[in-house]
Formats: C-alpha cells, sequence, structure tokens
C-alpha cells in the first residue's frame, strides 16, 4: 500500500511512518525542509499543499491512502494570509487530488482548538458541538475553515473513507508546537485566579490513533483526547516548570511584551484557553477503533524535560516503536 | 535552544532576577506556616481518610476524575469544611438513609444569597452520606468568569448549571444537585424566604430521560445566613451580578457584614420519588409532575420549620 504524508518533517508523520514503514510505502510532502538529523522513511519532497508540485506528486505514484497532518499551526512565524492558503485552499487542492486519483482512504488531522474557549463550553465537548472558534479568535479562522472543508469532503464525496481526527494538546519528546515550547521553557503564563481543566495526548498515543484510522477506514469526525484530564497548574508543576501568575488585566499587553522576548510565540488564543476549559470526549472514538491511550498524562508530562534537540530527533527513527 | 528568555543582554537579567526571586528565595519555613494556618490543617476531621477512600470515582494518573473533581483539594479544604458544618452551622440530616443507590437527582429550596446551602446539603452527603457520595452542584452560568471561586468550584465537584452537563452526569451515575429555583431563589429577600419561587421543568425532563430518581432537600437555616432586605438592582447590573443584597449588616459593616449570621442548619432528605415517561412530553405534563415535586419539598420545608419552631440560632428544643 502507497501512503502520501503531508507535514512530514513533523514529528507525529515521522512516527507514523517509521511504526510502518516496512509495511507500507510512505512519501511525505512538506513545505519545511527536512531536519537533517532525522530520516524519514520514504521519498520526501518540499512542496507546498497548493502548488502544482503536489499535481505532479498523485500523477507520479498511485496512492491508497493519505495521510494530512500537514496543518500550519498558528504562529507569528507565518502571516494568516499564507495558513489560509496552506490550511484552506492546500487542503482543499489536496481533497481534490484524493477524490480525482482515487484514493481509498484519507486520514486528516484536525484540532480541538476549533471549538473555541468559551466559559459556556459543557463539561466535554461531543464531536456534534458548535465550532465557536472562528467568532471569538479570528486568528484560528483557518483551522475552522479548514475542518468544514475536510467535513463537507467527508460527506458529499463517499468513494473516499474521510476520517477527521480532532486532537486535544499534543505533548511529546519530539513535538514543537507552543504548548510543548512553553511547558519546556520552564516559566510557563498563566492567568491569575484562573486554572482550567486540560487535557494532554502523548505523541505516541496520537500515532497510534492515526494508525487506527488509516487500518480501519471509517468515515466519520472523532475527538481524540488522552488519559483524562489535569488543571494547568498541575500540568505546569508535571513538567517542572515555573508557572507565573499574570494578572487578567495586562496579561495581553504582557504576553506580546514575553512572546517578543522570548522565541516562543503566544498566540492571544491561547490565554483563552487558560482561562475557560476546553474538554473533548472521545468516548466515540475509543468505542469505534478500540482506542485506548497507553501513556499516561503524567509521565508524559514528566518525561517532556528541556528539549536537548539533536539527541532526541535524531534518534527518533530507530528506537521510537509505537 | 528554546528556552523562554534565550539570547544575550536584558533577558538574561530578566530570567536572573525572576529566578532568583521566586526560586532560591528560602521562604519554605514560613511558606509551611501559612500553609498550616491557611486550611486549617490542625483540626482533625474524624473519618476523612475513610470516607475519601470509599467515594466511588475513577481517577486517572494526575488525581482528577472525568469531569474535574479532585479529592486532593477537598482533603486540604476538608478541615475548614468541617469547621464550618459542625461547629458554626451545627448541621443535623435526616433522611439519609433512604436515598437509593447510583444516580440521583437532588432538588433543593435555594436561598441565602450564596451558595452555603448547595455546600451544607453537599457535606451532608458527603460527611453523614452511606456511602458517602460527591454532590455534583449545578452552579449560575456566571460562576466560570469569577476567578478563583470557578477553580475551586471545578475541583470539589461544582458545575455549570446546563442540561448538557447535567445529563452527561446522570448518564454516568453521578449525583446532581439542582436548585430549579436558580437566581430567584439565591436572591430572594429575607420576607420571602422557604417560600419556592417558580420552578424551572428542565430538571424533570432530564430526570425522565435518564430514569433517574429524584430526592427532594429541604435546607433549612441557610437561607437566614444573610438576610437580605433590598435588592439593589442597579448596582447588581453595573457589576454584572444577577443581584445585590443590602442586609442589615452588609455593606454597613463593610466586610464584617459578609460573615454569615450561625443559624442551626438541617438538612432533610426527602423519599425519592419516581416518574414514568421519556422526557419529551408536552410542558404542561411536565409541569404537573414539577408541581409534584415542589409540594413534596415544601412539605418538607415546613415539617422541618415546624420542629425547629422559633430557634433559629439554636434549633428547635428537644
Amino acid at each position: 500500500m502507497k501512503v502520501l504524508v503531508t507535514g512530514a518533517s513533523g514529528a507525529i508523520a515521522r512516527l507514523v511512518a517509521s511504526a510502518l514503514s516496512p509495511k507500507y510505502e510512505w512519501v511525505g510532502v512538506d513545505p519545511r525542509p527536512c531536519p537533517s538529523e532525522t530520516h524519514f522513511p520514504g521519498e520526501f519532497m518540499v512542496a507546498d499543499y497548493h502548488s502544482r508540485k503536489l499535481d505532479d506528486v498523485f500523477k507520479k505514484h498511485q496512492f491508497d491512502a493519505v495521510l494530512h497532518l500537514g496543518r500550519i499551526r498558528e504562529s507569528q512565524k507565518y502571516s494568516p494570509q499564507y495558513r489560509f492558503q496552506m490550511n484552506v485552499v492546500g487542503t482543499q487542492k489536496l481533497l481534490e487530488l484524493c477524490r480525482t486519483n482515487g484514493v481509498k482512504n484519507l486520514v486528516i488531522l484536525s484540532t480541538y482548538h476549533v471549538y473555541g474557549a468559551h466559559r459556556l463550553n459543557p463539561l466535554v465537548i461531543a464531536e456534534d458541538a458548535p465550532l465557536r472558534a472562528s467568532q471569538s479568535f479570528p486568528e484560528l479562522s483557518d483551522a475552522v475553515e479548514m475542518d468544514h472543508a475536510a467535513t463537507h469532503f467527508m460527506w458529499k464525496v463517499r468513494e473516499v473513507r474521510t476520517t477527521i481526527l480532532r486532537p486535544t494538546n499534543v505533548i511529546g519528546k519530539h513535538v514543537r508546537n507552543t504548548i510543548c515550547s512553553l511547558l519546556r521553557s520552564g516559566i510557563c503564563p498563566r492567568v491569575f485566579g484562573f486554572d482550567p481543566l486540560m487535557q494532554f495526548i502523548d505523541e505516541k498515543d496520537l500515532a497510534r490513533a492515526l494508525i487506527l484510522a488509516l487500518e480501519n477506514p471509517l468515515p466519520g469526525i472523532f475527538n481524540v483526547a488522552g488519559e483524562g484530564v489535569i488543571a494547568l497548574s498541575h500540568a505546569i508543576r508535571h513538567a517542572q516548570a515555573m508557572a507565573v501568575p499574570v494578572p487578567p488585566i495586562v496579561t495581553a499587553s504582557l504576553v506580546r511584551l514575553l512572546a517578543e522576548v522570548s522565541k516562543i510565540p503566544f498566540p492571544p488564543y491561547l490565554l483563552e484557553f487558560f482561562k475557560y476549559p476546553t474538554i473533548i470526549s472521545d468516548d466515540l472514538f475509543r468505542k469505534t477503533f478500540g482506542y485506548q491511550p497507553k501513556v499516561k498524562t503524567v509521565q508524559s508530562l514528566h518525561h517532556l524535560g528541556p528539549i536537548s534537540a539533536r539527541a532526541a530527533i535524531s534518534g527518533a527513527s530507530q528506537d521510537e516503536s509505537v | 535552544m528554546l528556552s523562554l528568555f534565550s539570547g544575550t543582554g536584558y533577558p538574561v537579567a530578566i530570567k536572573m532576577v525572576l529566578k532568583r526571586a521566586l526560586m532560591e528565595t528560602d521562604l519554605e519555613q514560613l511558606k509551611d506556616l501559612v500553609k498550616k494556618w491557611e486550611h486549617f490543617e490542625w483540626i482533625e476531621v474524624p473519618g476523612l481518610e475513610d470516607r475519601l477512600s470509599r467515594l466511588k470515582v475513577e481517577l486517572n494518573s494526575a488525581g482528577f476524575d472525568r469531569w474535574g473533581l479532585h479529592p486532593e483539594t477537598l482533603r486540604k479544604f476538608a478541615p475548614m469544611l468541617y469547621l464550618l458544618y459542625h461547629k458554626y452551622f451545627r448541621v443535623e440530616t435526616s433522611g439519609v438513609s433512604g436515598i437509593p443507590e447510583g444516580r440521583v437527582l437532588f432538588i433543593g429550596n435555594h436561598g441565602g444569597q450564596i451558595p452555603l446551602d448547595a455546600m451544607m446539603a453537599g457535606l451532608a452527603l458527603f460527611m453523614d452520606g452511606e456511602p458517602p457520595r460527591i454532590a455534583r452542584a449545578m452552579v449560575e452560568r456566571w460562576v466560570p468568569t469569577v476567578p478563583f471561586i470557578s477553580t475551586l468550584f471545578t475541583r470539589i465537584g461544582a458545575m455549570v448549571g446546563d442540561p448538557m452537563n447535567c445529563r452527561e452526569l446522570l448518564e454516568h451515575d453521578q449525583s446532581v444537585l439542582v436548585f430549579p429555583e436558580g437566581v430567584r431563589g439565591s436572591g430572594k429577600l429575607f420576607k420571602d424566604r422557604y417560600q419556592l419561587q417558580r420552578f424551572g421543568t428542565g430538571f424533570m425532563r432530564l430526570a425522565l430521560e435518564t430514569k433517574t430518581p429524584i430526592v427532594p432537600v429541604a435546607i433549612i437555616g441557610t437561607e437566614e445566613t444573610y438576610p437580605s432586605v433590598y435588592n439593589f438592582e442597579v448596582l447588581a447590573k453595573i457589576l454584572g451580578a444577577p443581584y445585590f443584597p443590602i442586609t442589615p449588616f452588609f455593606p454597613l459593616l463593610g466586610p464584617l457584614g459578609l460573615i454569615p449570621l450561625p443559624s442551626k442548619v438541617t438538612v432533610r432528605f426527602g423519599e425519592p420519588m419516581y416518574f414514568e415517561g421519556n422526557g419529551k412530553e408536552e410542558e404542561e405534563k411536565i409541569r404537573e409532575k414539577v408541581q409534584r415535586v415542589k409540594d413534596a419539598l415544601q412539605g418538607e420545608i415546613n415539617s422541618g420549620l415546624k420542629i425547629r419552631g422559633e430557634h433559629i440560632f439554636t434549633g428547635a428544643a428537644k
């Protein structure tokens, strides 16, 4: 079976691909070059998702399945226009290519951010909840649009079995998203007086979930969460970081300053996620796919540790079995 | 490479100052002392460990349950709550043994400006219930926006009173505590005490849908803790609060006026009520069933008041 994976220079794509590398033939695409120390188990190509290069990839290979993990995260590194081009236009192009090239199975990785952090959020959010994110956070609109595009495609094009996963905060040794960077940095801001519940999923568990979705093609939208909930302050403590409570009145400006001084982007919407809990229920995914997270949240946070980039990433291809 | 204050020059200086201030200062002893007093740790709560261990909760590796209940927080606050429950309000309970196993919907009377009633009913179930259980109190929608309170409430099992939340909890066989009067009840004036205000009907639909027995809970005493004589609506609107009570002591005496009056509290659990239906009936039929619950609760309140008589602060003469 031949599989195309987008976001191939990311940690999750590498974990999934190396776990299934002898069984499947992998082709990786990413707008970012693959980190030099790492090895992608298969053909790797640098390409934007909305460029003509992607057509050529589909002309060259006949894919059975596509794993779309290449959503560009919200950060100051990329402009909103670029993110819209990649995440919305690029995804639409990829979906169209899947349809015209007879791809049988498609897995799309969205995010739980699409639900938005809101004081009226229910205790646990199921898949049919409204996506409030774009209403309060324009910077998340591309994520919501991408999720919508994927959902429309799932209903409209039945011959491609499409599974959409909305994972909670992904953490792990190799992951380099905002929440991981904050927890690793040793100092993590939080909103004074608020200590919301959070969920975390370990990179290995997410890789396992993706493999399940890839191997048992069942169309649908599924939340994917880790072991359970934990308060933000507890999570920060377990990650051996120091929580710095910031008064709500000055948070926005202070966080902007912190983001400028440090190299870690702190998108403003994250503050709301640090104020109101956004807990998702993955009961449906567990029931449908028999998924069971194996890594305990506390362990995962403990092992986050300060990143020693080279050692950790170069080890990825050999010792990480999912 | 990814440390928060990487680079050279003043970011390094900031980092050093922060670290000095927050980590290297030796305040451990002082901290311990403050902690000891903060939560009244010198008070022994009889049977606390036993009760905590017999709670039917599923905890994850971080010590939280599915909805954010954190028994460790409960343990921390237990001495303080015990003082309030046993020494200050001298709570007495009746009818605890008649509560059915499994999912239960407790319907209580609301009053007294702050949710002391929910706290006392919840503590009655934890301290005197057999087996001890955590009642998930349904709180007002604005609570999540209140700093500290929102966090504490989540840790000890209170949730926003949304039908979705209530359904989720009942489907998982939890005990839920609902005040169908809502703010109409908690904000009521002293002259209206123990007169049930209009009941919402949502709780009945949920009970029918999830086949949950209803237990009326009469909480006597908490409605006298803050004798509100006037609701300052204009100020409430400005503050974004649902009501702003004026009592003989608040705001006249400032923070002192915030101390609740030490009335004697009785928590009376009524007979469990079972209703037939699927929760999709017309409003008329639901209202009829709600009225039956309301009558049962009012009856329970009235007999409680009768036993207490005029002795608000000392309780019934025995």
